[in-house]
């Protein structure tokens, strides 16, 4: 079998998936600073999702006292933790690794077995919803230390994990139906309607939900201390739009791109589709630290679409 | 007393056998010339055979049992045509003798392709009870039924015109050529009396972009030397004249028979500009009698023949047909398009690899003869070894070409 990046990347996901949602049970623990949706409302996960982290650093833990101390040097300790990795990985995380991401793309698969047309991937809707994700990161920032500091009531501490469909959705894959029973009862009434609205969204359009995922962004804002880069040769592009086609964000700038050389854009996910569907020689690279990975090939690309 | 006279009627009728006898002879000459080859393979004869059974739909129609689709240029998408169940036919003619036909009734600087493809179709059925879609390309294309009409008052129209909008980065422009497509599917279901399904678009996408495979792989033992481009030539014509699949199936068994590598790495260059047709490879034969190899080029009847390599993990019917639409405009090299930038860049990018460029002009053709020179001057600051030739289908000036080449031969250094 000869080894593609699409099998490497679906390998990958379903390793990470394994390893994040069950791991615990075998003893795994990636800590606290995953930079994906690992959620650590999944009992027996395998590594926790930062977000929630975030929420407790910036809530001060809830507690102004864990400014000193050791309650300091560990969420500090996290913070770092959470910056390398995504320093070595960047939006890998979110296009290889993901459990969350995985999800949505089995609904993606549904749909597409099913022959029904992707909505909602329209280049100027998707440019009207890329703030947000900064939006809901601003919220995250913001309602917690107003917790803290007596302003809201103690429900709003995890402001984001309560509105979060993760919470809803990958729990279910523990499939401990007292503990999903309990667990739901404790739900935000907006969380259902929240989950409800992202399942259909996952089903109609390619991951529906990281167009407005928080932790992208704060991927994103990282990206100064990313290794990943994903560079356009413009010269080689033909502008045959395979790329955009093949991106499930339907980001169109690395298509029409015609002059910069680095093409990550905020909502890109490193998946690297884009590079395995460009026909063009060299035209799109994914580099690890001026180390290509892989770079587009006529011939690759030729393999890649042989089959219905 | 003019009883000796013909009637008009057999004067036409006998100018027609002479006219195809004509052709036929050249087409004769050119096999005669291949096949006589040293470096002929076993696994060229299918396309040898494909080329001797008579460049015609009737003859695919024939050789497939599909009906035909007959076609020009390379913007209407092959995959919804053969999805609706036909098969599409590009028409071409490298005849010298068709040219000729009617040097007579047309402006005198009018390009030898259309032409020849005119003469073709004044005497031949070939456009007659199938359907003929026409993408709006050049001024040439756009004319041809013009100029056809001019000469041949019963002379068949395109069914179907597919308006191709010449700005292609803009979005009014990619709207508007997507619409074409859809009409295009249109027209396509009517004429076979069958609707395309997402399936049937997904079967075609497949079929071509496993051609598309065959073709790229070809495309790479071409770049290492291991096919003369007279050969790639000949192999890229015949891909209208059979069913995708065979053709591809015949690529795939000649790879593996290809010599491994074939001769220096020096005086490689890459040929750009008009197409060239057989049975006209004048050019070509030329180039290599001055022992120049062209291990690259950038032809619509060459490299270029069909685009492929169509992404389309989408599956619905509507984002198939749209996949092909983009690939088909935004992606296409042709330079009659107003931001024409893309293509210029593609052609310096991938000139790099090569020891010079060899830029061909058919008179007449004003697309790529506008390009020459402005690609030209930007090779030159490359510092790349570059050549523009213009000619036709004669032969008269076959010295002079051979005189020129063998003087860039020279330039490309190793003697
Ligand atoms: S797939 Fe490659 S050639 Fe096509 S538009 Fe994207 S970068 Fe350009």
């Amino acid at each position: 079998m000869v080894i593609t990046v699409r099998r490497l990347r679906t390998t990958a996901q379903y390793v990470s998936f394994i390893v994040l949602m069950y791991g615990g049970r075998f003893g795994v623990n990636l800590g606290s600073a995953v930079p994906c949706f690992a959620c650590p409302f999944v009992r027996g996960c395998g590594g926790q999702c930062y977000l929630l982290g975030v929420q407790g650093v910036l809530g001060f833990g809830m507690n102004l006292e864990s400014l000193t101390g050791a309650p300091l040097f560990s969420a500090l300790g996290w913070v770092a933790v959470f910056i390398i990795l995504t320093a070595l990985l960047g939006k890998i995380w979110c296009g290889w690794v993901c459990p969350f991401g995985l999800v949505q793309d089995w609904f993606s698969l549904l749909r597409r077995k099913l022959g029904v047309r992707e909505r909602m991937a329209s280049e100027k809707t998707l440019r009207l919803l890329s703030p947000a994700k900064y939006i809901l990161l601003g919220y995250i920032a913001v309602l917690p230390p107003l917790v803290t500091v007596g302003l809201l009531p103690s429900s709003f501490y995890l402001p984001f994990c309560n509105i979060c469909p993760g919470k809803a959705l990958l729990p279910l894959f523990t499939l401990d139906g007292e503990y999903v029973a309990v667990l739901y009862s404790t739900f935000w009434t907006a969380l259902p309607a929240v989950t409800a609205i992202t399942l259909v969204g996952m089903f109609f359009k390619d991951r529906f939900f990281c167009v407005f995922c928080p932790m992208l962004a704060l991927i994103h804002l990282l990206k100064p201390v990313t290794a990943i880069r994903l560079l356009k040769d413009n010269d080689s592009c033909v502008g045959c739009g395979n790329c955009t086609r093949a991106c499930p964000m339907g980001i169109s700038g690395v298509s029409r791109e015609r002059e910069r050389f680095d093409v990550q854009f905020d909502s890109c996910l490193d998946c690297a589709r884009c590079a395995e569907s460009c026909p063009s020689d060299g035209a799109l690279r994914l580099n690890w630290h001026r180390r290509t990975l892989f770079s587009s090939s006529r011939l690759y690309a030729s393999r890649r679409f042989r089959k219905p | 007393m003019t009883t000796q006279n013909t009637p008009a009627p057999d004067r036409v009728a006998d100018r027609k056998r002479r006219n195809a006898a004509r052709i036929a002879g050249e087409v004769e000459r050119e096999l005669q010339s291949l096949r006589g080859r040293e470096d002929r393979l076993a696994g060229y004869d299918y396309f040898l055979d494909l080329l001797a059974g008579g460049i015609h739909p009737g003859a695919v129609e024939r050789r497939t049992g599909m009906p035909a689709l007959n076609l020009l240029c390379i913007q209407a998408p092959l995959e919804l045509i053969h999805a609706a169940g036909f098969l599409p036919f590009k028409i071409f003619s490298g005849s010298h003798a068709a040219d000729a036909l009617n040097a007579g009734g047309l402006p005198a600087l009018t390009c030898p392709l259309l032409r020849s493809v005119q003469g073709l179709l004044q005497f031949e059925d070939s456009l007659a009870r199938r359907p003929w879609v026409l993408p709006t390309t050049c001024d040439w294309i756009v004319k041809l039924p013009e100029m056809l009409r001019s000469t041949c008052p019963d002379a068949k129209m395109p069914d179907h015109w597919l308006e191709l909008p010449h700005l292609k980065e803009t979005d009014a422009g990619r709207e508007h050529w997507r619409d074409e497509v859809f009409r295009l599917k249109k027209f396509l279901e009517n004429a076979s009396g069958r609707r395309i399904g997402r399936k049937d678009l997904a079967r075609s996408i497949a079929t071509y972009s496993r051609a598309w495979e065959a073709l790229s792989r070809l495309e790479a033992r071409r770049q290492a030397g291991a096919i003369p481009f007279v050969w790639f030539l000949a192999l890229a014509n015949t891909f209208f004249l059979d069913a995708p699949e065979r053709w591809t199936a015949s690529v795939d068994a000649l790879i593996p028979t290809l010599p491994d590598n074939a001769g220096r790495k020096e005086g490689r260059i890459f040929f750009a500009g008009s197409p060239v047709y057989f049975p006209n490879f004048k050019l070509p034969r030329l180039i290599e009698e001055a022992g120049i190899a062209v291990t690259g080029d950038d032809l619509c009847s060459s490299g270029r023949i069909f685009p492929g390599g169509v992404s389309a993990d989408a599956a619905s019917e509507h984002e198939l047909v749209a996949a092909l639409a983009q690939r088909y405009h935004q992606g296409c090299l042709c330079p009659v398009f107003a931001d024409n930038d893309r293509r210029v860049h593609n052609i310096l990018a991938v000139a790099g690899n090569f020891s010079g460029v060899l830029f061909h002009v058919l008179k007449g053709c004003h697309p790529y003869d506008l390009e020459s020179h402005s690609l030209e001057n930007a090779l030159k600051r490359q510092g790349l070894k570059f050549i523009r030739l213009e000619t036709d289908y004669t032969a008269e000036d076959s010295r002079n070409l051979l005189t020129r080449l063998e003087a860039f031969r020279q330039t490309l250094g190793e003697a």
